[in-house]
């Protein structure tokens, strides 16, 4: 049974094409990944799942309502988690939580709050004052105020940005575990491959705008996949390149950066070097098959190098980083 | 869903009741308007402060001018407030439940008059610890506290307005500078109709400050009020907000 149904998915800002016709189906109990670099149009499809932002063409079904139509309605059955944790520093955790359960019309929401509290250890700390928690407590708390009227879907927009690898490691078994012990199906966004590849049983992955492949992250890998050779030369002499795709497929060759996709790359490692010269290589590296590689494959560019500054996430990190 | 604006105006008033710096704001800047400005005229004599002031002790006559302008003021705090959330993005964890985005700006609104409303003890206990005698009952109090009301609904509502759809913090203190000093001395919170020009005559007759500036004057010194100033300023502050609700929910953005 499918608890997200997006179809045609767009939005569009003046002439811009923030997201372009994207179609997805979630099945309840998954936990879906839509993975693609910063500005890809990841955190625009989520404001549009969450009614924050209008849909400007297509729409899409959450819990069998329509966005577009009933967007309070949606409302009620969702929670979200930001990518910067929003919480009202000047509060306690437990009127944050408070504060939440009113806004949803949460009756008798106490003993419920208490019981999410004790279940992320963080209960023995409901009367601190928000401000005052760690990153990883707030990301608990934040877990809380989102769990608090049982949603159906969770919506994690890049739950693990800024993080330090530990809490980042903490919050994918926080994650897992509230998929399995509350059962609620969850949708995140990201950017970190190995992330989208250990937390999702499915993936779409998106760049600009466009959905460009979906699947299990297995079922990626095989289609996908293979290793990659990138290769920095020092000139490109006449009928390399075309000597190359004697032995694997050219993805990418611009400023004298060169990707191929190969099979295996060790059986064709000695092949490749004899090609372009030993003498002419300035750096080679081997990706093995994986989501990079299937990005890499997809897109002719890994994802950081499709990474634009983005100011807002800059600041978001640095008043996490200051407190 | 009431509940959810309820829960909204109570996290203004711990915002405001839990932070030393607002205590300091709310009981230093209309005592210091007291003690300093209303002393400025103390050396005038006693015929000319009857003659224009109506009173011999110029306090008095700033005192219900006073508690007006600090009403404007807060409606800056409203606007700061509403940007706060916008640029830490606590607006867009509002958006994302289902209570009406005007909850929101209900919610500012309300909890500005609330700061604003806790001048006002502090405001005439200063001035009747400075020997001003004034006119003190229930009704003169209640009076005093509904005209504020009123006034402060539509200032706040005001700001708030201007800042819908920005979320730039220099905009408060922009649209402060370009509203408050011409509305306050274009009101007669300070100074009698009697010394302005006509044309700044004109526009005191309309200035909402005036109205309630006047209807302070009456009830907490002369203690025979003109009710109908009181029907101008519920007429203005209802306005404002059910055009800040309506604009709120038309235009607000998250961030």
């Amino acid at each position: 049974m499918s608890i997200v149904l997006a179809k045609d998915l767009t939005k569009k800002y003046g002439d811009f094409v923030a997201v372009d016709h994207i179609s997805f189906e979630i099945e309840k109990g998954e936990i879906y990944g839509l993975l693609g670099p910063n500005g890809a149009g990841k955190t625009t499809t989520i404001k549009m799942l969450t009614g924050l932002t209008p849909i400007t063409e297509g729409d899409a079904i959450i819990a069998g309502i329509s966005v577009k139509k009933k967007p309070r309605e949606v409302k009620k059955r969702i929670g979200w988690i930001s990518s910067e944790v929003i919480l009202d520093d000047e509060l306690t955790a437990w009127e944050n939580l408070e504060i939440q359960a009113k806004l949803l019309g949460v009756k008798d929401w106490q003993e419920r709050a208490d019981q999410l509290l004790e279940y992320f250890g963080i209960k023995e700390f409901k009367n601190r004052k928000a401000g005052k928690f760690s990153t990883g407590m707030r990301k608990k708390l934040e877990v809380s105020m989102a769990l608090l009227h049982s949603p159906e879907i969770i919506f994690m927009d890049e739950p693990t940005i800024g993080l330090d690898v530990n809490t980042r490691a903490s919050l994918w078994n926080l994650i897992r575990q509230i998929n399995k012990d509350y059962q609620v199906t969850i949708l995140l966004t990201t950017h970190y491959m190995e992330e989208a590849d250990m937390l999702c049983n499915r993936i779409s992955i998106i760049n600009r705008g466009k959905i460009i492949a979906q699947g299990t992250p297995e079922e990626l890998k095989e289609k996908y996949g293979g290793d990659v050779i990138e290769i920095e030369l020092k000139e490109i002499r006449d009928g390399v390149l075309s000597d190359l795709e004697s032995v694997g497929k050219l993805i990418k060759s611009e400023n004298k950066k060169i990707a191929i996709k190969v099979g295996n790359a060790e059986e064709v490692l000695l092949k490749v070097i004899g090609i372009v010269g030993q003498n002419n290589i300035k750096s080679l590296k081997i990706n093995k098959s994986s989501l990079d590689t299937v990005f890499l494959n997809l897109t002719g560019g890994s994802l950081e190098e499709n990474e634009e500054f983005d100011a807002r996430r800059f600041y978001a990190m640095l008043r996490r980083a200051r407190r | 869903m009431i509940e959810g604006l309820e829960a909204l105006y109570m996290r203004e008033v711990k915002r405001i009741y839990r932070s030393i710096y607002m205590w300091i704001m709310i009981i230093s800047q209309p005592v210091m308007w007291l003690v300093f400005f209303g002393s400025s005229l103390s050396g005038l004599p006693k015929e000319v402060l009857i003659s224009f002031f109506h009173t011999t002790n110029y306090i008095a006559f700033i005192l219900p001018g006073e508690l007006s302008v600090s009403m404007l003021f807060v409606g800056m705090f409203s606007s700061m407030s509403l940007i706060q959330d916008k640029r830490f993005g606590y607006m867009k964890r509002i958006f994302i439940t289902p209570v009406p985005k005007y909850y929101v700006f209900l919610a500012k609104v309300f909890g500005g008059i609330t700061r604003g409303l806790l001048q006002v003890p502090i405001l005439i206990g200063t001035a009747v610890v400075m020997g001003v005698p004034l006119n003190i009952n229930l009704i003169s109090i209640l009076t005093i506290l509904l005209s504020l009301t009123f006034l402060g609904m539509g200032f706040s509502s005001l700001y708030a307005m201007f800042t819908i759809r920005t979320s730039d913090w220099q905009a408060p203190g922009v649209i402060a500078n370009l509203l408050n000093l011409p509305l306050m001395f274009s009101s007669t919170a300070l100074f009698p109709r009697a010394f302005f020009p006509s044309w700044l005559s004109d526009i005191s007759d309309v200035n909402p400050i005036t109205y309630s500036a006047e209807l302070g004057r009456e009830v907490l010194l002369s203690g025979d009020p003109n009710w109908s100033y009181l029907g101008y300023l519920a007429i203005f502050g209802l306005i404002m907000l059910i055009l800040g609700s309506y604009l709120t929910n038309k235009y607000m953005q998250a961030e």
